[in-house]
């Protein structure tokens, strides 16, 4: 079961919803950057980035630290685990709901389709 | 914001696949069942802004599942909130389409979307 407080995984899906910081979390996958180097690739300001690198922090997908005067950013994947699990959970309990829907509606058919004793309809 | 989809093909009619989710006595023998749990409480008030709130006694806990209707359009769309209190306070939307094949005049299938992107499961998938 999926046991876990609406609003860090909120934040997560929050932050996951932007391509800029799905992007970003793709480049800290392969290691450590700083905040102007990810923010290199959309041609966008440092205050813009580190928005959105704020937002990755706070969906505790992202840990900074200050060394000198950067910011060096890692990633850090464990809500992601939470976000799977939850999908997962949600995937298989649909998937489950629509096959008992499906059998049920089946066996109705079969019970009309033989009544014991009247004539059936066709 | 993408979803999670989950798709289904029924030989039933639309209209047979969708009054099961809203009639309370059809719906108590398939919605939120579990093979060895027991149905304790189905109350459905099935119109837009009607709530409903079905419990599954499963091991002698009772387990509630519950939300409010958004949409009802027999028998093409259902959408309606969905949370089960005891295990997270999250609550979904869930949007059923019914639509016929492609092929098939009687044959339907049924999506449900769950509010989450597709893509987001991509993601995680490749980062995790």
């Amino acid at each position: 079961m999926v046991e876990q407080s609406a609003k860090p995984l909120d934040a997560v899906f929050r932050a996951l919803a932007d391509p800029t910081r799905r992007a970003m979390l793709r480049t800290l996958a392969a290691g450590e950057h700083n905040i102007g180097e990810l923010a290199a690739p959309f041609r966008m300001s440092f205050a813009a980035a580190s928005k959105h690198v704020k937002v990755l922090e706070s969906a505790g997908l992202v840990r900074r630290r200050v060394q000198g005067r950067r910011q060096i950013c890692r990633i850090h994947p464990a809500p992601l685990a939470a976000a799977d699990n939850w999908l997962h959970f949600y995937r298989g309990l649909w998937t489950e709901q629509l096959d008992r829907l499906d059998a049920l509606l089946q066996a109705e058919d079969r019970a009309a389709s033989k009544p014991p004793r009247r004539v059936s309809k066709r | 914001m993408n979803t999670v989809t989950v798709t289904h093909h029924f030989t039933a009619s639309p209209e047979r696949v969708f009054d099961a989710w809203l009639d309370p006595q059809t719906a108590g023998k398939w919605l939120f069942a579990t093979p060895t749990g027991q149905m304790v409480r189905v109350e459905i008030d099935a119109r837009v802004g009607g709530r409903f709130v079905i419990v599954d006694r499963r091991n002698g806990e009772d387990v509630e599942h519950t939300g409010e209707y958004l949409e009802i359009d027999r028998p093409r769309r259902l959408v309606f909130t969905f949370g089960v209190p005891k295990y997270s306070p999250l609550f979904t939307t869930v949007t059923i389409d019914i639509e016929p094949t492609p092929s098939g005049n009687e044959k339907g299938w049924i999506a449900i979307l769950v509010g989450l992107a597709e893509h987001l499961a991509e993601f995680i998938a490749e980062n995790i």
